[in-house]
């Protein structure tokens, strides 16, 4: 294996950056954070970004995702260019194709759990409000937060929350779904039950990229790349996700992860 | 250790760096407020310190009565013996001429004009020896020489008089010249809602100029009295004595400082009120600002507090920025209103006297931005009292400022709030909706904009409502007048009943007029408290619904209406009765209604009659055809009755209340001015805030697929709600409360006016103004919104 060839044997490309770099110019001198990323990511795939602390994940995520400009190079989603897309249309790719999980989950105050996870489904087919309605509720009972859907936000806890943000994610049925650190402010037992929420969507075929520093976390992914200083610097291959092999997988991803000087 | 100061100084320096834009605008909002009742306060001080001072030096009477013709000089000597009161008394002799009589050359240039345009009868006197002077510009008592002559300081700005010009004065002898010595303030005459105006010369000047024959001769009688409070006693005791000469104007000291100070006084009061506004939405915005730091800074605050910082030197360390802020913005308002008070007083200062500078120039100013100080201190410590309630472990682990149990009651209201709204009970644009719902749910956040909005509109259409309503034409029902085109005055000459029957005649003869009708000014005597006083009764045609009646209707035989001071005056209503005297004849009269007057010092009467012989004065109205200009007609009437005023209704009202509408339409366009700029100012420095508070909203919305464009709208949708809510409540308010708000403080001036309805331009005051007001609100939105199409998303969620 070569640097710079991180991709998986099969399957349909469905996410591809080429030579994408970021630079902040706010900072004097100017930060360059992400120094020529190339990255493919197919069709159904788990993809788990991985680094130290400030080494670029957050910003390759964003960047990659459209909620941030890249400062060069480009990148593909479904083969459609989104670096030449207008705001408006770059709104309409996260509304329809693309699904978003923060480490802190973000939610509008003054709206109820169900109604926050109903936002995009509504905007995006504003005409079909009854198939939104149904399909939020098969998805809150699916995730197990049914019994909290009228509840006001500051009212559950982080990991109903974070359930929350992933029902919110699908609800527009995207074809990709981002997060970032999406257990880094949960405890254990809350981890366990939002990661078992990303394997199950995983399984019915959405793509995850997920940022992560936890590899308790990361042996959930088929694929895990790892960056340093804005580089992509090696990619390891796990394999699809059984919980028989978790252990083995994550001694597995640990050495990996110990020569890459984690 | 850390010394306070340091620490102090530090803080400040860093947030003035941080939030340049906020604090800018807090202190712009500061120092107008400042600058606006330092110079109001300062304008009241000088106006004040003016009149005083051309009080002191002119000694004016405590009461005077103009009489025009022959009078009994035995009678007034009579009565001055009889009176214990009299501390002084005179009669002072004048020579009346109109304003065509007077021409004037500047020898040097060759230069000429005459003062045609001045409106008010020239009174050509000598200088008194006890009482009532006339001031030269140095503060003197005139003297003139033999050919010399002082001039009214107010023809000097009018006409561009000059020391040196040559008056000539046009005589049934030929032209009478004299040279212009200098100008002379007036006591009595400076303001220009006096009909008259006096001019100085010398004693030898006065019989040449009596002798050459041409002028009308008039006396003012003037007293001073032991006791100035007792001038309207006085003023009874001297009408009760019909032996008296009464026929012109009887002034009061009192009515004249009072139109002193209405003329130059209402800029100043204008301007305390601008700056009353101000300080509110000043405190307003530092509320708002103060709230929304502690939040940002909450937890270093908790940080400060857990290493044992006590709260009085946490809330010392915000206090200190606002009150260097506050104080650096006392400073400079203070200055600049120096420089404006300069410019505004700069007429006061020559048409009355140089205030002296005294103690009070000083402590006024002083005590005026001393209190807005301590005003704005006092508010922001207390906003900071917050600081106190702030726990360590929820500043410090939650960023909150709320303690448990506020957090606790925040989740449950939130929880209701959600339970009885939802997204999906309603339709149309998705924007819209949450837009209308954050703005329900927010709305006390948001209040700062619509109250200001509110505040600004009342500020902008008060000043205009009032300004369009003394322009109006219409504004003659305030005056017991008929609304037509054309007035014409026929008074204190020798023969009015013939004047007024040919000028009738010609009127009636010229087929551009219509409508002419005749009123005659009949002196009746009235009971009154201290024993007979003059009622001036116009007697005429009232039966066409020519005035407008506050109560009660127009009077018929047998009926009377009195102006609203006279009805207080005498204690009666609308079906009262009243029992009225002349030459002996007594009638009781039935009141049947009550109008308002600002004519005759506002104390006037009417019935219903015709009278064309014996009346102390005639009024006649006309209308003018189609097509016609009432200017014209109005001049070619005034030159066949050299002796009589022609003027277009218009001109009539323009120049009874000049003063008045002089004064507020500079209060007009300059709280124009100010209001949109405040506007503009506040919603900006608002949305800053605003906006950096509703980042992680804003990222929410954009990681779910809204673009800039609409969160963009949907701020802006907010705004503009919430600035159209506030201008509609304004322009509202200043229709219904605002106008029994300057309704009341005009009652209160004893102008006769006891009822005022605006009478706006609908046009420019409910249309345009609130549009330029929501530009204004929607200027300050789009620029603050500029930056969202631009900024990184994936910030907001950081
Ligand atoms: N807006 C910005 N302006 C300047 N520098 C920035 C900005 N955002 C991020 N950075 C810098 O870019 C670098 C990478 O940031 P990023 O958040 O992508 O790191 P990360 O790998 O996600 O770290 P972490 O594990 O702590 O989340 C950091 O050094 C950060 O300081
Ligand atoms: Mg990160």
């Amino acid at each position: 294996m070569t640097m710079g060839d991180f991709m998986p044997n099969q399957g349909t490309v469905t996410l591809e950056s080429r030579a994408l770099t970021k630079t902040y110019f706010s900072t004097d001198p100017p930060t360059q954070v992400l120094g020529g990323i190339d990255l493919t990511v197919r069709e159904g795939e788990f993809v788990v970004i991985m680094g130290a602390s400030g080494s670029g994940k957050s910003t390759l995520l964003y960047s990659i995702s459209g909620m941030d400009r890249p400062t060069s190079g480009n990148v593909l989603l479904e083969g459609r260019e989104l670096t030449s897309l207008d705001d408006a249309e770059m709104a309409g790719v996260r509304l329809t194709r693309m699904g978003f999980v923060f480490q802190q989950a973000h939610f509008l105050s003054n709206l109820d759990v169900r109604d926050n996870i109903l936002l995009p489904a509504l905007k995006a087919a504003p005409k079909e409000k009854d198939a939104a309605i149904a399909r939020v509720d098969a998805l809150m009972e699916r995730f197990g937060i049914a019994h909290v859907k009228d509840h006001g936000i500051t009212q559950v806890s982080g990991g109903q929350l974070q359930r929350a943000s992933i029902c919110r994610a699908l609800a527009g049925e995207p074809s990709i779904l981002f997060a970032d650190e999406p257990t880094g402010a949960l405890n254990s037992s809350m981890s366990e039950e939002v990661m078992n929420a990303l394997t199950d969507v995983h399984s019915d075929g959405t793509t995850v990229v997920m940022v992560t520093h936890d590899p308790g976390c990361a042996v959930r992914g088929d694929r895990v790349i790892y960056l340093r200083d804005g580089l992509l610097v090696d990619s390891r291959e796990l394999g699809t996700w059984s919980a028989e092999q978790a252990t083995q997988r994550e001694d597995d991803l640990l050495a990996w992860l110990r020569d890459l000087g984690f | 250790m850390i010394k306070p100061e340091s620490l102090y100084s530090r803080y400040a320096v860093n947030d003035l760096v941080r939030n340049k834009g906020v604090n800018a605008a807090l202190l712009v909002i500061l120092v107008l407020s400042a600058f606006l009742m330092a110079t109001g306060a300062m304008v009241i001080e000088r106006l004040a310190g003016s009149v005083g001072q051309l009080f002191a030096q002119a000694q004016p009477p405590h009461f005077l009565q103009m009489h025009k013709g022959d009078y009994d000089e035995r009678a007034l000597e009579q009565f001055a013996a009889d009176r214990p009161e009299i501390d002084a008394w005179l009669i002072e002799e004048m020579l009346g001429y109109d304003s065509a009589s007077l021409a004037w050359v500047r020898p040097a240039t060759g230069e000429s004009g005459d003062l045609t345009e001045s409106l008010i009868d020239n009174l050509f006197v000598t200088q008194n020896e006890e009482f009532d002077f006339l001031i030269d510009e140095s503060g003197q008592i005139a003297q003139p020489a033999q050919g010399a002559v002082y001039a009214p300081v107010a023809y000097q700005q009018k006409f561009g008089l000059e020391a040196g010009d040559e008056l000539t004065v046009r005589t049934d002898d030929g032209p009478y010249a004299l040279r212009i010595e200098g100008f002379v303030r007036d006591s009595q005459m400076a303001s220009s809602l006096s009909s008259s105006t006096r001019f100085l010369v010398s004693a030898e000047d006065f019989d040449g100029l009596e002798s050459a024959g041409g002028a009308s001769p008039e006396i003012i009688a003037e007293y001073r009295l032991t006791d100035a409070g007792g001038a309207s006693d006085f003023q009874a005791a001297y009408e009760s004595d019909p032996a008296l000469p009464t026929n012109g104007p009887a002034v009061t000291d009192q009515q004249i400082r009072i139109i002193h100070t209405i003329s130059d006084g209402l800029v100043a009061l204008a301007l305390v009120f601008v700056s009353l506004l101000l300080i509110v939405i000043a405190l307003l915005n530092l509320r708002f600002v103060i709230r929304g730091t502690l939040e940002d800074e909450v937890r270093e605050i908790g940080a400060m507090k857990a290493v044992g910082l006590p709260d009085k030197a946490i809330t010392g360390l915000y206090l200190s920025k606002y009150s260097v802020m506050t104080l650096v913005a006392c400073v400079l308002g203070g200055l600049l209103a120096v420089v404006a008070t300069n410019l505004l007083t700069r007429s006061v200062q020559v048409n009355y006297a140089e205030a002296p500078l005294g103690v009070a120039t000083f402590l006024v100013p002083v005590l005026a931005l001393a209190a807005v100080y301590v005003i704005v201190v006092a508010i922001c410590r207390r906003v900071l009292g917050a600081v106190r309630k702030i726990e360590v472990v929820n500043a410090l682990v939650h960023g909150s400022t709320l303690d448990e149990k506020q957090a606790a009651r925040r989740a449950k209201r939130q929880a209701r709030w959600v339970r009885r709204t939802s997204l999906t009970s309603s339709a149309g644009d998705i924007n819209l909706r949450l837009a209308l719902l954050d703005l329900r749910a927010e709305g006390g956040q948001w209040v700062l904009v619509p109250v200001v909005f509110f505040l600004t509109a009342v500020l902008i259409t008060l000043p205009t409502n009032v300004l369009s309503t003394f322009e109006s034409p219409r504004i003659v029902t305030y005056m017991g007048a008929p609304e037509t085109d054309l007035r014409a005055d026929v008074q204190y000459q020798e023969d009015v009943d013939g004047v007024q029957e040919a000028l009738v005649a010609a009127m009636r003869g010229d087929e551009r007029l219509t409508d002419v009708s005749t009123y005659a000014n009949l002196q009746y005597q009235v009971e009154g408290e201290e024993g007979p006083e003059i009622l001036r009764v116009e007697i005429g045609d009232y039966s066409g619904a020519t005035v407008r009646f506050t109560d009660g209707g127009a009077p018929e035989a047998g009926q009377i209406a009195l102006s609203a001071l006279n009805a207080d005056k005498y204690g009666v209503a609308t079906g009262d009765e009243l029992t009225i005297r002349r030459d002996g004849e007594q009638v009781t009269v039935q009141v049947s209604g009550v109008y308002q007057d600002v004519t005759a010092t506002g104390y006037t009467a009417k019935m219903q009659g015709e009278v064309s012989q014996g009346a102390e004065a005639y009024v006649v109205y006309a209308a003018v055809a189609e097509g016609v200009d009432p200017a014209v007609v109005a001049a070619g009437l005034g030159e066949q009755f050299p002796t009589t005023v022609v003027l277009p209704m218009r001109e009539y009202v323009r120049d009874t209340f000049s003063n008045m509408t002089n004064a507020f339409r500079n209060a007009a366009w300059l709280s124009l001015v100010f209001g949109v700029g405040v506007a503009v100012l506040i919603t900006s420095l608002f949305l800053k805030l605003r906006l950096t508070r509703d980042r992680s909203k804003m990222g929410v919305l954009t990681a779910v697929g809204f673009s800039a464009s609409e969160i963009v709208a949907q701020v802006r949708i907010k705004t503009l709600v919430v600035v159209v809510a506030g201008t509609v409540l304004g322009v509202v308010f200043s229709a219904t409360a605002g106008e029994s708000l300057v309704g009341g403080l005009l009652a209160l001036s004893g102008l006769g006016i006891t009822q005022l309805s605006f009478i706006p331009q609908p046009w420019l005051v409910y249309v345009l103004y609130p549009l330029v007001l929501a530009g204004a609100g929607y200027l300050g939105v789009v620029l603050l919104t500029r930056g969202i199409r631009s900024a990184d998303k994936s910030m907001w969620l950081k």
